[in-house]
């Protein structure tokens, strides 16, 4: 019964093909990025040398960093699916169906898009092979050890179903679907300014432990530093909705146009949810700097070690869990700017009356997502700069380059986050559209 | 002597094959309330839109006497009629349809603000609204915090602080109980025809049009009648 209404439900709707199309194209990018991923982790892990264990750890080290956007986007695309049909469910549960059939109606249709999804991420991934193949770690090219075998490729297609459907079961526990519409649960707490106390003493006790370890091995090194890393990851989710909200705070204060206004009460409204959208970058621009300029001074410096690719090698892999992460998070808020749009497209019909224009609607919505961006991006970095100070100090006065390609590449991260916003213009003017 | 803000003449709008305005004329006196009545479909909120320069008719006119001299509102561009709603029209809706992340006092601020005048003005003038309407102390509350009727008292103040000369409001009191609706069209009228505005009301409730100066009743996109309130 439940497939037969999931079937009825696909239709299309009012709401136009990009409310289709975006959970549909970040679960393709999901997908390709996962695979592409997992293929050069395969690479890695078919060798067995001395440093071998260097390019393992940092393939496991960079599929971890992908995971969080990857959740993120997954609960996106879900949110979105429930709010592309909420009139619909909503007309089932007048006509007598349960929650459990409604929800279950909406995991069903999630997988659905997520599998047409990843199955395009399959074809993606096979057309870019050859070009991945190119890129070259140890001083060759990667070649067909990309390709990853049939069973893996399934079993990451039913991965990525899991996921969508866990994620649209987490996603509904946040949304009502009541027999009178589907609404959002206003409970928005405020992060409280302990997490400030308990941030600064993480950052400080991190930074005494990195002044300490200097003088170990590589692998006794590596060990100490993930364990300050993922402190400082914890860091920065705590702290990072705070500082948001304090930064909305002042802009709010002192915004003296209608896009600026809005944009800071929007971030206001919610600073975590703010910070769930953009917060996969803090730890991809932390870990941008953190080994970026490790990597660079080592070179700068001459330490080659025995294998003379191992830095140039480890900073191809940051610039491809940077660029990863980034255009997941572009798709998490392409995907999350159309669902919240359909949210409040009578308020922006409401607007378009009044004589707001368009651009002025776009302009704020850009901002309360580019902010908290921003903020974020170049907070982590600037935090992890801090953390490792002795590090990224040396790093500027013998590799200054190296510092300057992080910040290429994070800055070309915010540019596809821009891009992500702009495919969901079209969700906005169809909002806004007058009769 | 009173003399036409807006004069409709040979409006015709259709959607697919339904008819929603069918070769109607309509004048609107300066300074009068004019309820608009009809059942659902009959073509009332159409015709509001097209007054107000929200939709474009399919043939016909409306002029509208602008401060700066007469307007043909359907000839204008999207842009023109955009700048023609925020800054001579003020409008007020059923559900009030106000920003809820925004308090109370910037909600109605903010119509002045995309008009260009600067936030400390638009708020000093929002502040004023608010407390002619009732809502003194009330200017930092969000949305939510505020009841339906104090809602829609900061949707009359949003419509009136650009200084517009016409308000159209649809439904203004379709979501709130008898009395506080009788309060809202006491606040609505007080603030516009009390002080020499024109206000548009579509509405289906008789003691809403009871309220107004005239009424006129719509049925398949024309006008069938019209009364004059004694």
């Amino acid at each position: 019964m439940i497939l037969r209404i999931a079937w009825m439900l696909a239709r299309p709707s009012a709401t136009g093909v990009a409310t289709v199309a975006l959970p549909l194209v970040a679960f393709a990018t999901v997908t390709a990025l996962l695979l592409t991923v997992i293929g050069g982790a395969q690479t890695f892990f078919s060798w067995s040398d001395g440093d071998a264990i260097i390019y393992q750890a940092s393939a496991v080290i960079a599929l971890v960093l992908l995971v969080v956007p990857l959740t993120s986007l997954g609960a996106a695309a879900s949110r979105l699916s429930a709010r592309r049909r909420d009139d619909r469910l909503a007309t089932l549960r007048l006509l007598g169906a349960s929650p459990a059939t409604v929800a279950a109606i909406t995991v069903l249709e999630s997988v659905a898009v997520a599998l047409a999804g990843a199955v395009v991420g399959v074809g993606v991934y096979l057309a870019a092979a050859p070009l991945i193949g190119l890129i070259p770690f140890r001083g060759e090219a990667l070649g067909a050890g990309v390709l990853l075998p049939p069973l893996a490729v399934l079993a990451v297609l039913g991965g990525v179903a899991l996921l969508a459907a866990a994620s649209a079961v987490l996603g509904l526990r946040r949304v009502i679907i009541s027999p009178l519409g589907v609404r959002l649960r206003q409970d928005t707490p405020r992060p409280h300014w302990i997490r400030v106390v308990v941030a600064i003493a993480v950052i400080v006790a991190t930074n005494v432990v990195m002044g300490i370890i200097g003088a170990l091995e590589v692998l006794v090194i590596l060990n100490v530093l993930a364990v300050g890393f993922g402190g400082t990851l914890l860091v920065l989710g705590l702290i990072g909705p705070w500082v948001l909200r304090m930064v909305a705070r002042r802009q709010a204060k002192r915004a003296a146009t209608p896009e600026r206004l809005l944009a800071a009460r929007s971030i206001l409204e919610s600073p975590k949810a703010a910070w769930a959208q953009v917060g996969g970058v803090a730890m991809t621009s932390f870990m941008a700097v953190f080994a970026g300029s490790a990597v660079g001074l080592l070179e700068a410096l001459g330490e080659d070690g025995e294998n003379p690719f191992l830095y140039g090698d480890i900073r191809t892999g940051v610039i491809i869990t940077v660029v990863a992460s980034f255009l997941m998070v572009a798709c998490s808020v392409g995907v999350n700017q159309a669902a919240s749009i359909l949210d409040r497209a009578d308020l922006y019909s409401s607007l378009a009356r009044l004589g707001m224009p368009v651009a002025t609607m776009e302009s704020a919505r850009r901002r309360a997502v580019m902010s908290p961006l921003r903020i974020t991006s170049i907070g982590s970095a600037v935090v992890a700069a801090v953390v490792v100070f002795p590090l990224t100090g040396a790093a500027i006065l013998f590799a200054p380059l190296s510092l300057v390609m992080i910040a290429l590449v994070l800055a070309a991260g915010i540019a596809l986050v821009w891009f992500g916003l702009l495919a969901t213009r079209p969700v906005l003017e169809r909002a806004a559209i007058l009769p | 002597m009173s003399h036409a803000i807006l004069h409709a003449t040979g409006l015709a709008k259709s959607y697919g094959s339904t008819t929603a305005l069918s070769n109607l004329d309509l004048a609107v006196t300066q300074g009068e309330s004019l309820a608009i009545m009809g059942a659902s479909g009959s073509g009332k909120t159409t015709l509001l839109h097209v007054l107000a320069g929200i939709t474009k008719p399919d043939s016909g006119h409306v002029l509208f006497a602008a401060s700066g001299g007469p307007l043909e509102v359907a000839a204008l561009g999207e842009t023109e009629r955009s700048r023609l709603r925020r800054e001579e029209f003020g409008f007020v809706f059923q559900s009030g349809l106000l920003i809820p992340e925004l308090t109370a006092l910037e909600n109605v601020a903010l119509a002045l603000m995309l008009t260009g005048v600067s936030r400390a003005v638009a708020e000093r003038e929002g502040t004023s609204w608010l407390a002619q309407l009732g809502l003194a102390g009330m200017e930092d509350r969000r949305i939510g915090q505020l009841s339906g009727g104090q809602a829609q008292r900061v949707a009359i103040a949003r419509a009136l602080v650009t200084g517009a000369s016409v308000i159209f409001a649809d439904e203004p009191t379709g979501a709130l109980d008898s009395r506080t609706g009788a309060e809202v069209m006491d606040a609505l009228l007080a603030s516009t025809v009390g002080q020499g505005r024109t206000l548009i009301v579509v509405t289906h409730d008789a003691t809403v049009a009871a309220r107004c100066s005239r009424t006129v009743h719509m049925r398949d996109g024309v006008l069938v009648d019209a009364e004059i309130a004694a």
